[in-house]
């Protein structure tokens, strides 16, 4: 586009604003609307994703059962434990296991200078941390692997019982009792997002060395194995495996799906993200729908531009105006609009993203806020953005645009 | 410099056909002042259009600086138009929110040339028609005789050897009508070819000859003034 046609587009523009305005305000509606969908849409699906996580999205989970059916002259409904032993059998026969850790756990009373509660007390090993997302606050860490084989008295303490004994003061390196027996403690649980727990949250939950737990709480089974597979994308077929490995030693049928119970935090995981995905898509076409609804108004009034300055072109088309000149101008005139309107429904946009995203939200507050008050914006938004944008533009300034240019200049001249 | 070989011209309303020109034969020299009278629908208008390429024969040939012009595209008669021609018109045609300076500039936006040149021949042209304190008004603000002296100047924007004139003194009173005409005198004796419609007899006596036209035929060619 040449300079000097632009030059030409700004003097007849300041002719219309006021026609304009309106129309303007329609896109900038619809620019509000399209943004504020997809960075809500992505704002849902990030929250859902992070409450997951703080559970976690990588290991399999699998706990005590009964089975449903007879398998070899053995009646149904018969209890299934699991066994420390059974990790080492997991571990030998399942290759693509990198990570296992028992869980056991109990209720004890823990306290600190006559400060007491009760707490779930859960026996784990190190890799536990990492596969439960147990991230510890700066200063502290997570039980390691000598406090496992020494059966160390330390203990990780979740945010909430980190309050409850010491209020705003530093646990770590400090001693509790549990059940009188001195733990120290060396870290505290940074806080997270955590949208589903099977023994209450992470925060209020104590977890110390398995190796120490035996000694102080003697339990014959495992209250459940956490695995993670090598391969993400195996999820099912290890859950299979599992399933094929205890069947044989606990003898119930390879298809008894309730002999063991499994809590597949991958699969979990990829069918929310899918779900919260589509959400995303649909909160994106409704958005883009309402957009669409101001690039009509758009095209409509650039067909009622083109009638009203047929004389204007054919005057042009006398001076030696191209098509392509009428066309750039039509096409540079909807662009205007469209650019006023969405740099206003843009700017609204990020205004209360911004907004939106100061409201408080607690770790403790899995509900409703706290997966629709956390709106994103992210480059690829902008992108699809920018190109629902372009298409819009091309879309209502094309077919204006050709009519306007394909006149007769004798007709368009003599137009009244 | 003008040269029309047998050029008809129909138009089609659905069924019924309109025959504007029919075998016409003219030829224009460079500096000819020419009038074109005539009656109504006698196929005046017509005739300018083709000259001035903003439309094209049904039959015929038209040479223009002896180039075949009758098969040309819009966009490389836009071209022509642009170079080769310069309109001037009964009702003025410029554009209504423009200032003078603006309307002059216009037929130089379309051959993109550069600020700083258009700004050196808008003023030059303004200075020639003796509107230079006017350049920043719009066309509602002067009178009808200013309005013809801000068409003519666009007119000669880019310089163009023909000059081509509608009624170009019909809608002003007859001393702005005779003042428009000192400056086709002027520009034809700057060596310009002027080809002018006109109904009033006191207009074409500016000219040196006249082509006169009935019912799409040329009746009498070259009558000397």
């Amino acid at each position: 586009m040449r300079v000097q046609l632009l030059h030409l587009f700004w003097n007849e523009s300041r002719k219309r604003r006021k026609k304009t305005s309106l129309i303007t305000f329609a896109i900038a509606w619809g620019a509000l609307s399209l943004l504020l969908m997809m960075s809500f849409g992505r704002g849902l699906s990030n929250a859902a994703s992070v409450n997951f996580k703080g559970l976690s999205n990588t290991i399999i989970m699998v706990s005590r059962g009964q089975t449903s059916k007879p398998y070899q002259g053995l009646p149904r409904a018969r209890r299934i434990h699991i066994h420390l032993e059974d990790l080492e059998l997991l571990k030998r026969q399942i290759p693509g296991i990198v990570m296992i850790s028992p869980e056991a756990n109990n209720s004890h009373n823990i306290s600190y200078r006559g400060k007491e509660t009760n707490r779930s007390i859960n026996g784990v090993y190190p890799c536990f941390g990492e596969m439960r997302s147990q991230i510890p606050e700066a200063g502290g860490r997570f039980i390691n692997d000598l406090d496992q084989e020494n059966a160390r008295r330390v203990a990780f303490i979740g945010w909430s019982v980190a309050k409850e004994l010491f209020g705003d003061g530093d646990p770590v390196g400090k001693d509790i009792r549990i059940e009188r027996t001195p733990f120290t403690v060396v870290g505290v649980l940074k806080k997270k997002q955590q949208g589903s727990t099977y023994q209450g949250p992470d925060s209020e939950t104590v977890y110390i060395p398995f190796s120490t737990f035996c000694q102080i709480d003697f339990q014959r089974f495992l209250d459940r194995i956490h695995i993670r597979p090598a391969d993400p994308r195996e999820a099912l077929f290890m859950e299979n495996q599992v399933r094929r490995v205890l069947g044989r030693k606990y003898r119930f049928a390879d298809d008894d799906a309730y002999a063991v119970n499994f809590w597949n935090t991958i699969r979990d995981y990829e069918t929310g993200a899918k779900i919260f995905k589509g959400i995303e898509i649909f909160l994106t076409i409704m958005g883009g729908l309402t957009m669409l609804i101001g690039a009509v108004g758009v095209t409509n009034l650039m067909y009622a531009i083109a009638k009203e300055r047929t004389r204007e072109i054919g005057i042009k088309m006398a001076l030696g105006a191209r098509r392509q000149h009428i066309v750039q101008q039509f096409f540079l005139e909807t662009f205007a609009i469209f650019f006023k309107g969405t740099l206003w429904g843009a700017l609204l946009a990020f205004d209360i993203v911004g907004l939106v995203n100061r409201i408080p939200i607690g770790y403790e507050d899995y509900g409703i806020k706290s997966y629709f008050m956390r709106p994103i914006f992210s480059f690829d938004i902008l992108l699809i953005f920018l190109a629902v944008l372009c298409a819009l533009v091309f879309v209502s300034g094309i077919f204006p645009a050709l009519r306007a240019s394909r006149q007769n200049p004798i007709v368009a001249l003599r137009y009244e | 410099m003008i040269e029309f070989r047998n050029i008809s011209k129909v138009y089609k309303m659905g069924e019924v056909e309109f025959v504007a020109l029919k075998g016409v034969f003219i030829t224009v020299q460079k500096g000819d002042f020419i009038s074109i009278m005539g009656p109504s629908g006698s196929g005046k208008s017509t005739l300018m259009n083709i000259i001035g390429c903003l439309d094209t024969p049904t039959e015929g040939s038209y040479y223009l600086d002896g180039e075949n012009v009758s098969g040309l595209t819009f966009d490389q008669l836009s071209t022509i138009r642009n170079r080769k021609v310069g309109f001037v018109f009964q009702n003025f045609n410029l554009l209504p929110y423009a200032t003078a300076f603006e309307n002059i500039e216009l037929p130089m936006l379309f051959n993109g040339k550069k600020g700083s040149e258009r700004k050196r021949r808008v003023d030059e042209l303004l200075d020639m028609v003796g509107l230079s304190p006017w350049a920043r008004h719009r066309p509602t603000e002067m009178s009808g005789g200013q309005q013809q002296r801000v068409a003519i100047a666009r007119a000669l924007a880019m310089d163009p050897p023909i000059i081509l004139a509608d009624e170009p003194t019909g809608n002003l009173d007859s001393k702005s009508g005779h003042e428009i005409m000192d400056i086709f005198s002027r520009l034809w004796n700057g060596g310009r070819t002027i080809l002018m419609v006109t109904h009033d007899p006191a207009i074409a006596s500016y000219s040196k000859s006249t082509i006169r036209l009935l019912d799409g035929a040329v009746q009498e060619n070259g009558a000397a003034h």
